[in-house]
């Protein structure tokens, strides 16, 4: 046909393939890495792939600016942005550090006519950012997550609500979100009958009316997920009546008497659960779906060691656990009346191993520390982790807190855990005198064995890992592409070592390690991969060493040393020094512009110019 | 040198002896300083730079971030390195305060509160552990549930 000559004429890769074929072929392949490296074949297939990309996750917003991405991807349709560090999720960083999602949903207001979905972690949003997205893309969005973020009010909820008919999800987990009503929820309501998950978990709205979430039950045929902030479960029983969809539920509270919840039944379909304040007496009501559970999520109920074996045997779908090494404190107007064990401990995690046989992530949290509270039974060591590593072959991703470590428990999971993605080990601080330092070998065989890794943090103590160890892991993990390093290594040479190694790290995060500025210069020069790095508490010295790792196109942020106001473990206010922070990364940006009075940039012309 | 002699108030002293009353431990300012110590090193004589890094050693202190562990914090920012009499520019109500560390001596225009403000504090035993330095800290949402757990 006279279109196919024309077609043929058209091509510009000089290999015959006509573009429209590549155009339909493009579609086909989803993975990020996959799409970046067919950018960089040749100019026009980065044209295609451009116009072509519909989701972009920008890991840091400093790295780039709302123009550059329209530039750059025109067609999006959806976006995920990060900016405070990490730490921020440890009150490590200044609240105003930055991060403002302001010119990111004007550019979105403006140009960006295909977005449905907007994802904002760790950032600053306002009530008028809220109100200017609702307004220009409040028929398009399908999907809102304002993730760990702060600076908005119940207000700016408002405009969604009224706005976004056809949003699917709405989820707002761990912001800090100032509260003024209730009214947003009650627009919601109102307004839409596609919602299927509504996520508040972990937020402190507490003027929520249950009776909005009934409505939004019974609009909304296809609502599977649902978290919400504290609110007495004996009020829910028309919501959960009404929500037969429903899969996962979070949050609540018990305050009424025990034998009261006897009578609360849950969807049929519900495999995912997290209770607040769940305690052992009303643990039994979810003994009857217990078989049918797959996440389960303990962090913050109020169960002892007892009780957790107890559930534990009765999920053997379990996939995903999350669990606190939370002691039983029972407070009555602030005083402390009672303690018991509320931990896992090594038995838990023995009965885990036994009866869990599909669990793919478990997630061992720290609880609340009180003196003299280290008791053998109650703490996660080395059989419960060599149990565990020994039963649950399924497992891709571990994070915990432990009070001893082997290496042999290390070893283990290098020989029997070869799913392991993500592994993230910190040793507590309490107990001196720990079995096994320093853990060189078994971080090795732990590295050797587990070649699927892709993220791995190790925090312990001084001599918890000599130099040779930190050169082990940069020698050994090929494909990790974050790390955190926690008072790992003895000396300058670690770091050296270390950063001759790890081809694909892109992400570092240091932390509380001896290394001096030049170092950490010249180990950020030898990784090659390396984009971003956070470090605080390292040797600081009189000469501007970091100006060894200055270059074009890398940012070099301080928070220089200041004193913060923390709560003590009684609960009183103390003020404390926070050590310095060193922020680094790449960006075609230049400096940022919105810098807070807590964060310095290192102007390295000021010293080359002296 | 033709400069006449320079007052460097990296610290407020000024301000903080004329305004309210400081907490002891609150001697300085170290963020505004950061930003000053970069402009002022930047304007100084780069030979008398030179000849006080040589001299200096490393527990003497440093420009830009944390000091080293152990350190006074009183005396590590880069006292040596900009000290510089204050004759014909004394601010009224205050003396010297001379100190004399590990070779070298930093002199500065203090009123007497201040000054017994700093012999308090060097008085005191600052010295820190490895432990406290950099706690391990919890993550947000867990401790704002323990904070709840108590209450209820």
């Amino acid at each position: 046909m006279e279109e196919d000559r024309k077609v043929s004429k058209t091509t510009s890769d000089g290999n015959g393939m006509p573009d429209l074929v590549f155009q339909r072929v493009i579609d086909y392949i989803h993975d990020a890495r996959d799409r970046d490296a067919v950018s960089l074949v040749c100019r026009r297939w980065c044209e295609i792939d451009a116009g072509a990309r519909k989701h972009v996750t920008i890991a840091l917003c400093y790295t780039t600016t709302p123009r550059m991405l329209l530039r750059r991807f025109p067609n999006l349709e959806s976006l995920k942005l990060k900016a405070k560090p990490r730490a921020a999720m440890f009150n490590l960083i200044p609240e105003d550090w930055g991060g403002y999602v302001t010119a990111w949903v004007e550019e979105i207001a403006r140009s960006f006519r295909g977005l449905k979905a907007l994802h904002f972690r760790r950032m600053i949003v306002r009530d008028s950012d809220l109100e200017l997205l609702a307004q220009a893309r409040g028929l398009e969005l399908q999907s809102l997550k304002l993730d760990k973020c702060s600076g908005f009010s119940t207000d700016g909820l408002l405009h969604i609500g009224r706005s976004c008919k056809n949003l699917r999800t709405l989820f707002l987990e761990e912001s800090s979100i100032i509260e003024k009503d209730g009214k947003w929820l009650h627009e919601l309501a109102l307004n839409n009958n596609v919602l299927e998950t509504l996520n508040f978990y972990m937020t402190d709205l507490v003027q929520a009316r249950f009776q909005d979430l009934e409505l939004i039950a019974r609009n909304c045929r296809s609502l599977v997920s649902v978290k919400i902030s504290d609110c007495e479960l004996m009020d829910l029983v028309g919501f959960f009546r009404a929500a037969t969809a429903l899969q996962e539920f979070g949050g609540g509270s018990f305050d009424e008497q025990p034998e009261t919840y006897s009578s609360l039944s849950f969807p049929p379909k519900l495999c995912c659960l997290g209770l607040t304040y769940m305690g052992q007496n009303q643990m039994p009501i979810i003994f009857p779906f217990a078989s049918l559970l797959k996440r389960l999520d303990l962090l913050y109920a109020l169960l002892d060691t007892d009780d957790h074996c107890l559930l534990i045997q009765r999920c053997p779908n379990l996939e995903v656990l999350e669990i606190s090494l939370s002691h039983g404190l029972k407070y009555k107007s602030g005083i402390l009346v009672q303690q018991t064990r509320n931990v896992i401990g090594n038995r838990g995690l023995e009965v885990l191993a036994r009866c869990c046989k599909r669990l793919r992530r478990l997630r061992i949290e720290r609880g609340a520390d009180e003196q003299g509270m280290e008791d053998e039974r109650g703490l996660v060591s080395h059989s419960g982790l060599m149990a565990l590593a020994l039963g649950c072959l399924e497992l891709q991703y571990l994070a915990v807190y432990v009070s001893d470590i082997t290496n042999s428990s290390l070893e283990y999971f290098g020989r029997y855990s070869k799913n392991l993605c993500d592994f993230r080990l910190v040793l507590l601080e309490q107990r001196e005198g720990v079995s096994d330092l320093p853990l060189d070998d078994g971080v090795r065989a732990l590295l050797q064995g587990c070649n699927k890794l892709r993220r791995f943090a190790l925090y312990l103590r001084p001599g918890g890992l000599t130099d040779v160890g930190l050169g082990y892991i940069g020698k050994y993990s090929p494909n990790v592409k974050w790390m955190l390093l926690g008072s790992l290594g003895e000396s300058d040479a670690g770091i050296l070592e270390f950063s001759k190694g790890c081809p694909s790290l892109q992400k570092l995060e240091i932390r509380c390690c001896c290394f001096s500025e030049q170092a950490l210069a010249i180990s950020v020069l030898q990784l090659r991969s390396l984009r971003y790095l956070w470090v605080q508490g390292y040797r600081a010295s009189k000469t501007p060493d970091l100006l060894a790792m200055a270059r074009p196109f890398w940012n070099i942020e301080l928070i220089p040393e200041r004193q913060v106001v923390v709560a003590d473990p009684h609960g009183a206010a103390v003020s404390v020094e926070d050590p310095a922070h060193i922020l680094a990364y790449y960006s075609l940006a230049g400096p940022r512009t919105d810098f807070p009075d807590t964060v310095v940039p290192f102007e390295a012309a000021a010293f080359l110019n002296a | 040198m033709s400069r006449s002699a320079v007052e460097l108030d990296f610290f407020r002293m000024e301000k903080e002896s004329a305004g309210k009353p400081q907490p002891p431990k609150k001697l300085f300012d170290r963020r505004r300083s950061f930003r000053d110590i970069q402009s002022v090193i930047s304007k100084m004589n780069p030979e008398i730079l030179k000849s006080v890094i040589a001299t200096g050693s490393v527990e003497n202190g440093n420009l830009l971030a944390s000091k080293p562990k152990n350190d006074d914090p009183f005396l590590s920012p880069a006292l040596p390195l900009l000290s510089a009499p204050a004759f014909g520019n004394r601010v009224s109500g205050t003396s010297p305060l001379t100190i004399f560390y590990e070779g070298t001596v930093s002199v500065f225009d203090v009123s007497r509160n201040k000054a017994e403000n700093i012999l308090k504090l060097a008085a005191e035993n600052v010295s820190k552990t490895v432990d406290s330095d950099l706690p391990l800290t919890r993550g947000k949402s867990l401790e704002r549930f323990l904070q709840k757990r108590k209450e209820r």
